[in-house]
């Protein structure tokens, strides 16, 4: 997915967008960014300062400056939870742990080398099943008794979803299997980090209730969620943009911009 | 005259063997499908008709593989990695070594005079160790399975798959058939990224010749060709998919069983 925000200088969201990245769009960043010019009612002159992150932040080439998601997550993760101790952020490619500490990034954990524990499970899954993704966790609250999935693997666990279902097992049960199995491998992970409340939830799959439960039971902890968990690297880098741009300002220098064109990537070509 | 039955459930194919008097007599195939009994019971009724005999003058069946456990007619479950070294000594008998390529993962099996099992190293339980892995690749690259050996042959610049994982790998051959990069040279990568994996397990245990190939994996030209580049020749057996199920049949006739 794509994000973008576009705050105020009050902090505020003018406008929020996000989008499938896909394999075409990943040189289209200049039409999300249009679309929030446009919800915003900005030009893009108008922008103060846009920092890109994330996996694709290289593929953007009208930013000023590119930062890394672990500190733009870190920084939005805090603007919603100034408390926060344990930030967990779980999406399509990846998983991160982040400790944290007054805003600041003590140590972090990550896991990119498997599906497992990600979103893409979540994805192939609700695919194999003919879900939308969006409906797995409620369907889920419903088991009463969760499968047992027991391959880590998400092919295997995929093959292991149709066996169940050729057995009979209800779907909520299968789901729940599902969720649990993601969210075992998830505290698994950030289990290093010596869990501390408040642990904050964010990512495409903290939006799934099923998985938010059950990684509560196993960390053993309430879990935040912020109200749009998809949002939050993007406006850290906001937040983050902001800061840049004022520290500037009061050391009366000029603000360092990038070469600004609102243009395709031509980075793959 | 003695007949016996081996019958071993993988996770893709169902295989089936009737030995008599120690020698293969007949053998087949089946998808396995997601009910592994209905399979094992369909198996068993195509081995009696190709040999020509009534369930009675089998006198005894083993059975070993993935979904084993669910078979009603067995005399005794034994261990995948066992019935592969009984298999693959009755086809090869000076081999010593054999790797067995499943669906579900890949084993490197040390093998004694006997037939017995001194050494095994096998993948995690991680579709990227295992045939599986070509499978979903082949899957998104529209290739039928018997053409991704033949086809991956054909490579001239195989591409080097940055991730372990299955499903990554599937995005990665995406993006690489977006960039232009020809199928053949993605099913390469794959089979160098398999044969790669299943050389840790070889080095894991050490390399012991002869050498043998079996499960799905040995039908695949391709991926063979891989293992043998890093320095390791393969005995193929003509049906690499059934040698479970032979070994399987030849410890249910056998002496002390």
């Amino acid at each position: 997915m794509t994000k973008v925000v576009i705050l105020n200088r009050n902090d505020e969201i003018c406008a929020s967008v996000i989008k499938h990245t896909g394999a075409e769009h990943r040189r289209l960043a200049n039409k999300v960014m249009e679309e929030a010019l446009e919800q915003a009612g900005l030009s893009f002159d108008e922008i103060s300062y846009v920092i890109a992150t994330g996996y694709g932040r290289i593929t953007v080439p009208f930013a000023d400056r590119q930062i890394t998601e672990l500190t733009c997550h870190a920084r939005g993760v805090c603007h919603y939870v100034p408390s926060v101790r344990l930030a967990i952020d779980v999406g399509g490619q990846d998983a991160k742990g982040l400790k944290m500490n007054c805003g600041k990034l003590l140590d972090f954990v990550m896991s990119d080398k498997c599906a497992a524990g990600t979103g893409r499970f979540l994805e192939l899954i609700a695919a194999s099943l003919d879900l939308k993704l969006d409906d797995l966790g409620k369907l889920s609250l419903k088991s009463t008794s969760k499968a047992s999935i027991s391959s880590t693997c998400t092919v295997f666990a995929r093959q292991e979803v149709v066996t169940r279902i050729s057995e009979g097992v209800p779907l909520e049960d299968i789901l729940a299997g599902i969720h649990d199995a993601i969210a075992t491998r998830v505290a698994r992970m950030v289990e290093r980090l010596k869990i501390e409340p408040d642990v904050v939830f964010t990512g495409g799959v903290a939006k799934n209730i099923g998985v938010v439960k059950s990684l509560e039971t196993k960390l053993g902890c309430k879990v935040m969620v912020p109200e749009e968990p998809l949002l939050s690297g993007a406006i850290g880098a906001a937040l983050l943009g902001k800061e840049i741009t004022l520290k500037a300002l009061a050391q009366g220098k000029p603000v360092q911009r990038g070469r600004r064109s609102l243009s395709e990537s031509t980075f793959f070509q | 005259m003695a007949w016996f039955m081996g019958i071993d459930i993988g996770s893709g194919t169902s295989k089936g063997v009737i030995t008599k008097d120690g020698k293969l007599e007949v053998y087949h195939i089946l998808a396995s499908g997601v009910n592994y009994r209905m399979a094992s019971l369909k198996l068993r009724e195509e081995l009696l008709a190709k040999a020509g005999l009534g369930v009675e003058d089998i006198e005894r069946t083993v059975t070993t593989g993935h979904g084993a456990g669910v078979i009603l007619f067995s005399n005794r479950h034994v261990a995948d990695m066992q019935c592969c070294a009984r298999g693959i000594k009755c086809i090869f008998p000076s081999v010593r070594m054999v790797i067995d390529v499943q669906g579900q993962s890949s084993q490197v099996i040390r093998v004694d005079e006997k037939g017995h099992v001194t050494g095994f190293a096998v993948s995690e339980a991680c579709a990227s160790g295992s045939g599986c892995f070509i499978e979903v690749i082949a899957n998104v690259l529209q290739v039928k399975l018997e053409d991704i050996g033949p086809l991956s042959l054909r490579a001239k610049n195989p591409v080097t798959f940055t991730t372990g994982c299955a499903v990554f790998g599937e995005s990665e051959a995406i993006s690489r058939v977006a960039e232009g990069i020809p199928k053949e040279d993605i099913l390469a990568g794959v089979h160098k990224a398999l044969a790669g994996k299943i050389s840790t397990l070889i080095d894991r245990i050490g390399l012991k010749k002869p050498c043998a190939i079996s499960g799905g994996g040995g039908l695949n030209v391709g991926l063979i060709k891989r293992v043998e580049e890093l320095g390791v020749e393969l005995l193929i057996p003509p049906q690499p998919q059934i040698v479970d199920a032979l070994g399987a049949a030849l410890i249910a006739g056998e002496q002390d069983f």
